[in-house]
């Protein structure tokens, strides 16, 4: 039983059409990455889940349920833009967030204080919101997220304007809560994140879906057809008839080769051509995949047979 | 109601801890005694204490004049005699004038025959120089009737006597006019609304406005409806008013009842009002300022920002203020047509049905309706305030049109 399921939904405002026709499910314990450039339609996608807004069409299903409000209280939202009260000490922030998802004070204050402890921003916890910087404010929105202990933990650009050291123990603590049994999704518009993060994803641009399904099988979908050669000297090599284009990074090169062409071939032919630092053969990254969808999409628009409004 | 209260809470506790309230609700207070402390001394201190000069050729007025000037019930002038003058003083005083050693001099000319006055002539330093002449006129005045009386053979303790103030009892005059007391207590109901809506009822809106800011709405609507973070915003924020304006009538009540008042205040009002008045004062009160609030409450709603809601203040005590022109026509026929139909209308129920209560007895069924429509009208703008909220933060960026809003209402 997914714990979340959209079925043909349909968001428009006024004439700008957000989501169109949108369907994917989540299932539980899984990773789920919602991926589309920006304003594609992501977060109104996800406003939609949690009752912000109610779709025009279709419908959206949470734990196996038609959407009630009751259920909100098992799920944890960090929307895009944070947004604290700034005059409010952090501990009674923390503590009046989760009492609005039914914890008792008690309760609410204790675990904020574990949680600050595993962020390691103990000592921001009786300043002011508006004294904190600005990944500390984060990192507060995050345990606010989590305090109340939710099944389902929805991230809207959770690692936006985090600098590498709190972005990878953001992260971590997020695999631990997917470890421990919790369902999350989150949206990004940087794919390189959600590779190696997300059990499944789903693509969507300027509101419909692209891609979706589970990493391991999007993959599959596409051959391994991409190489990347690190070499120093001749790169003459590079002409070779496998080849069907080539980006050439000063000594980096990044190769797709035609349909059915062994990458062997190209190697024996560098060998002799270049010395060889590194050769690798891969599948296409999701940015590629991504890349090579949308292009696909746009050229059926010019040819006229679909209007995107 | 946990969430709507929770969010009341909070909203009371941390506008209540902020040292702005702490400091205006001390200071109105203060002021207060002071305004009082200040005008019993300033009461005692306007008689006037200048220096003049008074030239007459009868001593014995002059005399006296100086005596009333210096001693007297209205002032504590510094008074020179010079008796008689000559034709070197005028020029003499001049010269004290232009040396600003006199504030001005007095010339009395003797009259042609005893039974006519003699003529006075002030030249102040100063063309404005009213107080001292107002306090001359009637130190003269006082002067020459006693002088009259005395010379007609009156005895000097019966002139005394006869020239006393006269006092007239107010107090009795309160209590047999009803309808003067029930019009203070509207006008006191206005008045305290008008000011509580005002101070209070734009601190629901910046509140909204602040969420909207701050952005901290879409982590509560994760969780709770629009409708309820409303409800508690304009009970949090409202009672933070309610609180201070408490604290002020508190106040005012214990400096009132004083003896220090009681003999300030010559004419002083007496407002009887009944049980049932007060408590219907508190019902329609309260009732109102739940109104307005939660109109504050849709036009924060609608703005993003605080300029664009100094534009839409208006609005909010606009027909508050119609309702208090409204209070002529129903004074004078309160069960009339247009006081019945007005006093339904949630708008004004707080002034007229109150002011139809204190004057006559209008049915329970009124009054009851009255206040079903105040909750119904209540409930029904926070449930437009709500919707025009959860529509607009998600499309912030500019004022919305009058039918953008109306489009809006239809949105879920």
């Amino acid at each position: 039983m997914p714990i979340v399921e959209l079925q043909q939904v349909r968001k428009a405002y006024d004439t700008k059409v957000a989501v169109e026709d949108l369907s994917f499910s989540i299932e539980p314990g899984s990773m789920f990455g919602l991926l589309g450039p920006n304003g594609s339609g992501k977060t109104s996608s996800i406003r939609m889940m949690i009752g912000i807004t109610v779709p025009d069409s279709g419908s959206v299903r949470l734990f196996g349920q038609p959407f009630d409000r009751k259920n909100l209280k098992r799920v944890g939202y960090l929307p895009e833009e944070r947004g604290l009260y700034k005059k409010m000490p952090v501990i009674d922030q923390l503590s009046f967030l989760g009492q609005l998802h039914g914890l008792d004070a008690a309760t609410a204050t204790k675990r904020a204080y574990l949680w600050c402890e595993r962020l390691d921003i103990t000592e921001a916890i009786h300043k002011k919101t508006e004294e904190l910087s600005k990944g500390m404010q984060q990192k507060i929105q995050f345990i606010a997220t989590l305090l109340h202990d939710p099944e389902l933990i929805i991230m809207d650009e959770p690692f936006s304007g985090l600098d590498p050291v709190n972005a990878t123990l953001l992260q971590d603590t997020l695999v631990d809560l997917r470890q421990q049994g919790r369902t999350i999704l989150f949206s990004t518009h940087r794919m390189d994140q959600v590779e190696k993060l997300c059990d499944a994803i789903c693509l969507i641009h300027r509101g419909h879906l692209v891609l979706s399904g589970s990493m391991r099988e999007i993959k599959s979908r596409y051959p391994a057809n991409r190489v990347q050669i690190v070499f120093s000297g001749d790169p003459s090599f590079l002409n070779h008839p496998s080849i069907e284009s080539v980006k050439n990074y000063n000594g980096i090169a990044e190769i797709k080769l035609h349909d059915g062409a062994d990458a062997q071939a190209l190697l024996a032919e560098a060998v002799r051509k270049a010395r060889i630092t590194r050769f690798e053969v891969m599948e296409p990254t999701l940015e590629e995949i991504f890349i090579e969808k949308v292009t696909a999409e746009m050229t059926e628009d010019v040819t006229g047979d679909r209007i995107n409004a | 109601m946990h969430n709507v209260w929770l969010i009341a809470k909070r909203e009371y506790l941390e506008r209540v801890r902020t040292k702005a309230f702490m400091i205006s609700t001390l200071l109105i207070p203060l002021l207060m005694v002071g305004g009082i402390v200040g005008s019993i001394v300033l009461g005692h201190k306007t008689k006037p204490t200048s220096h003049i000069a008074v030239v007459s050729p009868d001593q014995q007025l002059a005399l006296d004049l100086q005596a009333e000037l210096e001693n007297g019930k209205e002032s504590r002038m510094k008074v020179d005699v010079i008796s008689p003058g000559n034709s070197e003083t005028r020029k003499t005083l001049d010269d004290m004038l232009a040396d600003k050693q006199l504030d001005g001099y007095l010339w009395i000319t003797p009259a042609a025959s005893p039974s006519e006055r003699p003529s006075f002539s002030y030249t102040p330093q100063s063309a404005a120089d009213r107080v001292n002449r107002d306090a001359i006129r009637i130190a003269l005045r006082n002067v020459i009737m006693r002088e009259r009386l005395a010379h007609q053979g009156m005895v000097a303790s019966d002139v005394d006597a006869l020239m006393e103030p006269v006092k007239v009892d107010t107090t009795q005059a309160g209590k047999i006019a009803d309808t003067t007391s029930s019009l203070v207590a509207v006008a006191v109901l206005f008045m305290l609304m008008y000011m509580v809506i005002l101070l209070y009822g734009m601190n629901v809106a910046r509140s909204i406005i602040e969420e909207k800011t701050s952005r901290v709405f879409e982590v509560l609507l994760a969780t709770i409806r629009p409708e309820e973070m409303m409800a508690g915003k304009v009970i949090g924020v409202g009672s933070v008013g309610l609180t201070q304006v408490a604290v002020w009538l508190l106040t005012g009540a214990i400096l009132t009842s004083g003896s220090v008042m009681g003999a300030l205040a010559g004419g002083n009002v007496h407002v009887t009002l009944s049980a049932t008045q007060i408590i219907f004062f508190v019902i329609y009160f309260l009732l109102g300022y739940l109104l307005y609030s939660s109109i504050a409450a849709a036009l924060g709603a609608m703005v993003n920002s605080e300029q664009e809601l100094q534009q839409l203040n208006m609005l909010l005590v606009m027909p508050l203020a119609g309702c208090f022109f409204a209070t002529a026509p129903v004074m004078t026929n309160p069960s009339g047509p247009l006081a019945r139909i007005l006093s339904l209308f949630p708008f004004c129920t707080p002034l007229i049905m109150y002011l139809r209560i204190s004057l006559s007895t209008p049915a329970v069924w009124e009054i009851a309706l009255s206040i079903v429509l105040m909750i119904a009208t209540i409930y029904a703008v926070l449930w437009v305030a709500s919707r025009i909220y959860r529509v607009g933060i998600l499309m912030y960026g500019k004022r919305p049109s009058l039918p953008e809003i109306l489009r809006w209402l239809k949105y879920s």
